[in-house]
């Protein structure tokens, strides 16, 4: 790699030790990905903030780095462990142990001078880059968003590289960040209406299933879609697979027609068929005692929504709405965490449930409007999990039951 | 006996010894693995219940969740991780976590040439799979 006279010395432990290791492992990514230089970048959300995910090492990895290291740009911080201001109220959720190594990771983050945002919707809180900028970005439904909704430019960090990327202020130029590496390889054709967060989150399913890594392309999305469905099909994508980046001709902003992104080639179809393919996987009746909606995070528009569901009702299963803290201070405002709370539903924030601390906590089933959380619930919380509309989710757990049938 | 050897790219230098565990689906660290234990987790994996340490891990490519670099590393850390791995192309989130846990890893390999139970010999630094069959 080329590095600049600074980056130089960088490496020579000029800015200490923690600049020191962190260009290390930039320079032996870029050198893995054939890398030419490194690029200036002046953004980060970071991943792995939960304590389920850093475990032991990583928290130990970050309060090392925490003694003299300091981020040299702004660094939002993505989903924790817990509520952090209701996790004493809720220690069933959050036990005590897992909590106060929570808080030290969170320390540790906060002396090098993190912004406390704890969102996987870093773009609904105030970290929204520009379209070409080049930024250092984890959380897989974050990266989606913001690479394809947006059009800035990002690879799939990890927490230890959104942390080199974070001291040192650079990232290798490889991936996504290249113009070349942006274009299309999977043309799937929508051939049916999408209305709903759940029907983009199985179209989101399905192609990233097919795509891997790969970037696809949508086409025959004639109408345009919500923040809220875009966020959905976002995170549904980077969880069935690896996909940094897709394109939907005529909506995202570097596919103003299926030529800009991608040759002439065989549509895959998702249609009809194909979409019930996907439901049947995550299909469940009877009993439910677990509802989720807010994987990714909640906007103000989703609070708004569950909280007209649940005006003067009484929900019988455990009901979560996870958010960000700023979007919970809108919702106070606007008297809905008080409709929510009423109904005896939650606004947890800063957390959720695929990284909180997971275990059975006797729950059985599991309903979610989420095809990220559909996806990881059963392997990390040994539930049987639907993937209903959100609509759905509320009725059943009011009733505390899922027949199966709208 | 078979002796095979696979020419790939260097990923993280070292070289590791050991049993392959194979699968054809795609991993992620977060969410296909329990760090504490090492067993696979994900309901419908191909090699669901089965346990990673001591084990040579070979598997396409990763999906999912930024944060399988640190539970790569945390899985590594609690001894019960893989000795070292092997994609058909890796993923940054994958190999963040290797470098950082010192985990010898090689890619561009053709990973149908491989077998669970294979006895596997990797050079990280030269990105080479050595494969021993007992047939």
């Amino acid at each position: 790699m080329q590095l600049t006279d600074e980056e130089k010395r960088m490496l020579d432990g000029e800015y200490g030790e923690v600049v020191r290791k962190s260009l290390k492992i930039l320079v032996a990514l870029g050198e893995i990905y054939g890398a030419e230089r490194m690029l200036k970048i002046k953004n980060v959300h970071s991943p792995g903030v939960s304590y389920r995910v850093a475990g032991d090492a990583g928290l130990n990895f970050v309060k090392d780095a925490s003694r003299e290291g300091r981020f040299t740009i702004p660094v939002t911080l993505n989903t924790i462990g817990i509520d952090s201001e209701r996790w004493e109220e809720l220690e069933y959720h959050f036990p005590r142990c897992f909590a106060l190594k929570q808080i030290e990771l969170l320390d540790a983050y906060q002396k090098m001078g993190a912004i406390a945002t704890y969102t996987c919707a870093p773009y609904l809180t105030g970290n929204i880059p520009a379209m070409g900028e080049h930024i250092a970005w984890g959380e897989s439904s974050a990266v989606a968003y913001v690479n394809s909704v947006v059009g800035a430019r990002t690879n799939r960090e990890g927490g230890p590289s959104a942390l080199a990327a974070a001291v040192t202020g650079r990232v290798p130029e490889y991936g996504f960040h290249l113009e070349e590496n942006r274009k299309g390889k999977y043309l799937i054709r929508v051939d049916m209406e999408l209305k709903t967060d759940k029907d983009y989150a199985v179209l989101g399913y399905f192609a990233g299933r097919i795509a891997g890594r790969d970037v696809p392309v949508f086409e025959g999305i004639k109408w345009r879609p919500t923040l809220e469905n875009l966020k959905a099909l976002s995170a549904a994508i980077a969880s069935s697979g690896a996909v940094a980046l897709y394109h939907i001709v005529g909506v995202t902003p570097e596919a103003p027609t299926a030529d800009a992104v991608i040759g002439k080639q065989e549509p895959i179809i998702f249609g009809r068929k194909e979409y019930r393919e996907v439901v049947e996987k995550f299909t469940i009746n009877g009993d439910v005692d677990f509802v989720v909606i807010g994987c990714p995070h909640c906007s103000i528009v989703e609070i708004g929504k569950v909280a007209r569901l649940l005006e003067g009702k009484k929900v019988k299963a455990e009901f979560w709405v996870c958010t960000a803290r700023q979007t919970k201070v809108l919702a106070d405002k606007m008297g809905l965490t008080e409709i929510i709370e009423k109904a005896g539903a939650r606004i947890i924030c800063d957390t959720c449930p695929v990284l909180a601390p997971t275990s059975t906590k006797g729950y059985k089933k599991l309903l979610t409007n989420s095809g990220k959380l559909a996806h990881y619930a059963p392997g990390l919380w040994n539930l049987k999990t639907g993937l209903l509309e959100i609509e759905e989710c509320v009725d059943a757990a009011i009733k505390g039951y899922w027949s199966g049938k709208a | 006996m078979i002796t095979k050897v696979l020419t790939g790219r260097k990923i993280v230098e070292g070289t590791a010894e050991g049993e392959a565990l194979v699968t054809r689906d795609p991993i992620s660290f977060m969410g296909s693995i329990n760090p504490k234990t090492g067993y696979v987790i994900e309901r419908g994996h191909e090699i669901e219940g089965q346990c990673l340490k001591g084990k040579i891990l070979v598997f396409p490519s990763a999906k999912g969740s930024t944060g399988g670099s640190y539970m790569l590393y945390d899985l590594v850390r609690n001894g019960v991780g893989p000795t070292g791995i092997v994609n058909a192309e890796a993923d940054s989130v994958v190999v963040i976590g290797a470098i950082v846990a010192d985990l010898p890893m090689v890619d561009r390999i053709n990973i149908a040439e491989i077998e669970t139970g294979d006895h596997l010999i990797i050079d990280g630094e030269r990105g080479i799979v050595k494969v021993i069959r007992e047939k």
